[in-house]
């Protein structure tokens, strides 16, 4: 097993709960993504939330990436664990938005802008568009980019103006087998950029999250005593898993191991009776 | 041949023109020899037209009411982009809302107060054609604003941006290409009012006092004249405005269906 330890915290949930118009959406949610840290590696880690269609995903990732306040609870980001603002966790949105009124070159300089002054902004922006092999398409409008680069430029704008933390909402949806392959590629292409960049998936794939991921949190509902559904989504104890303590992270191809198998078949069993 | 019938089809260049002047061509013998002569036949409308232009100095009219609607339609979008864009803050939204209530008004009786308002017969001209202009630009501008969905926001305020700084980012840079198709579709509206005004102020001319001449003295053959240099001139004004988008903001039509 890969020698790991953990240090500060990242990202803390801490009893999250959100209504609309009276209707519990979400239900009491706590989670803790510490910083990893494996001796002789300079890698990021990469985290998932799993949750199946409607159950409140992109509720959780709105307000994860401070654009909404929860009913209840705090979202606390950072080294310093600060609460939550808009723009302090890179957030890519499920269809990869873009400034459509501007060109491919200048949606990263406008992000890079925050950050870094003129030149810094221009020099960044090269090597994101060089490492996200965007370089050729950089003088096109998002409307002429195909679905992979404009995701993988979506991603480069959050990670030019967000503070190692990005949080990617649907990232494998609708997508053939070759394009998850492209985008595990960038997303392990991300944690390797810097030693803190942290990724978290939000997502209802199973299987590749888990392949990616070294947390993994499950959402779903809870019965009462007499078998009735709670409302409001929630993640229990029993749904938290370090996937780094029960082996199953950081191994290049660990979807062909049986243990993996084995592993995902259980979580599946949970999402049914659930 | 089929395509022309099909839905959604895209013909080829040459034969989507020649389609076109094929209908302009059975436009033209149906005028000719329509036996019901509802029109001035087309050798009268084009002696009228030279008529109109040598001894009534038509083209100079014409430059007259072209030069106050493009005054008009100038003042009346910043008037409108200002309202609309102050939409933005809940204070502001009864004021664009009750504007663009006001296209339900009619004309006639507030030029009588707008002359109260202002001093010459031109200033009432104009502000009769500005606040036309006005209420059908805000109606039309707020409408263009309210597309704006809560994902696009959501991406600027992900970037860092403050809320006027992501308003100016997603609404008024991002939409400023569909504010300049509104203004080019509610361009038209000047040139519907401009004989009514033209009309009450006779003074400085214009084509729609030269328009009115012709209707009241049942010159009909002047009067499709002059209305064909107005579709003309409307037509030409189109195609700059499109021509100006294109220009401008040339990732416009890329998202648009061929």
């Amino acid at each position: 097993m890969t020698p790991y330890f953990y240090k500060e915290p990242v990202l803390t949930l801490d009893n999250i709960s959100m209504s609309f118009g009276g209707e519990l959406v979400l239900r009491d949610i706590s989670a803790q993504v510490l910083d990893v840290v494996r001796p002789n590696m300079k890698q990021g880690q990469v985290v998932g939330f799993y949750g199946r269609s409607g159950i409140g995903k992109s509720v959780l990732c709105r307000i994860m990436a401070g654009l909404v306040a929860p009913s209840k609870g705090t979202v606390q980001v950072g080294v310093e664990q600060e609460p939550v603002k808009p723009g302090a966790v890179g957030f890519v949105q499920q269809r990869y938005p873009l400034f459509n009124h501007r060109t491919l070159v200048d949606n990263l300089l406008v992000a890079a802008e925050r950050k870094y002054n003129p030149e810094e902004a221009r020099q960044q922006v090269e090597s994101y568009l060089e490492r996200f092999c965007l370089t050729p398409h950089r003088k096109k409008y998002p409307a002429h980019l195909s679905g992979g680069q404009r995701q993988r430029a979506a991603i480069a704008q959050q990670l030019l103006c967000s503070d190692h933390l990005i949080l990617l909402d649907e990232p494998f949806s609708g997508l053939d087998i070759a394009m998850i392959d492209e985008v595990k590629k960038i997303i392990v292409e991300v944690t390797t950029m810097d030693e803190l960049n942290t990724v978290i998936i939000v997502s209802h794939d199973i299987v590749t999250t888990t392949a990616l991921a070294d947390r993994l949190w499950l959402l779903g509902y809870e019965r009462d005593a007499a078998g009735n559904l709670l409302p409001g989504a929630t993640i229990n104890q029993q749904h938290q898993y370090n996937l780094a303590e029960m082996g199953l992270a950081w191994h290049p191809n660990v979807e062909a191991e049986p243990e993996f198998a084995q592993f995902v078949e259980e979580i599946k069993e949970e999402i049914r009776q659930s | 041949m089929k395509e022309l019938f099909s839905p959604n089809a895209n013909p080829r260049r040459v034969i989507f023109l020649s389609m076109v002047a094929a209908q302009a061509f059975v436009l033209l013998l149906l005028w000719l020899f329509y036996p019901l002569q509802l029109f001035p036949n087309l050798g009268e409308v084009f002696r009228s037209l030279g008529s109109l232009i040598a001894d009534q100095g038509l083209i100079q009219e014409l430059w007259a009411s072209m030069t106050t609607a493009l005054q008009s339609i100038a003042i009346a979008t910043v008037l409108a982009l200002l309202i609309s864009y102050l939409t933005a803050l809940p204070f502001f939204r009864p004021i664009a809302y009750a504007a663009t209530k006001m296209r339900y008004l009619t004309l006639t009786g507030l030029t009588f107060f707008m002359a109260l308002m202002v001093s010459s017969g031109h200033e009432v001209k104009l502000s009769v054609l500005i606040f036309g202009a006005t209420v059908y630009l805000v109606t039309g501008m707020t409408s263009v604003i309210l597309t704006t969905t809560q994902e696009e926001m959501d991406h600027a305020r992900t970037l860092g941006m403050s809320e006027w700084r992501a308003f100016y980012e997603v609404v008024v840079l991002g939409k400023l290409d569909e504010m300049l198709e509104v203004v080019r579709q509610n361009f038209a509206i000047i040139w519907t009012m401009i004989t009514l005004v033209e009309t009450l102020y006779q003074s400085e001319g214009g084509i729609g006092l030269l328009l009115y001449k012709q209707n009241r003295y049942l010159h009909l053959d002047g009067v499709v004249a002059i209305q064909l240099v107005i579709l003309a001139t409307g037509a030409l004004q189109d195609y700059v405005f499109v021509l100006l988008r294109r220009v401008f903001f040339p990732y416009s039509w890329l998202g648009a269906a061929k």
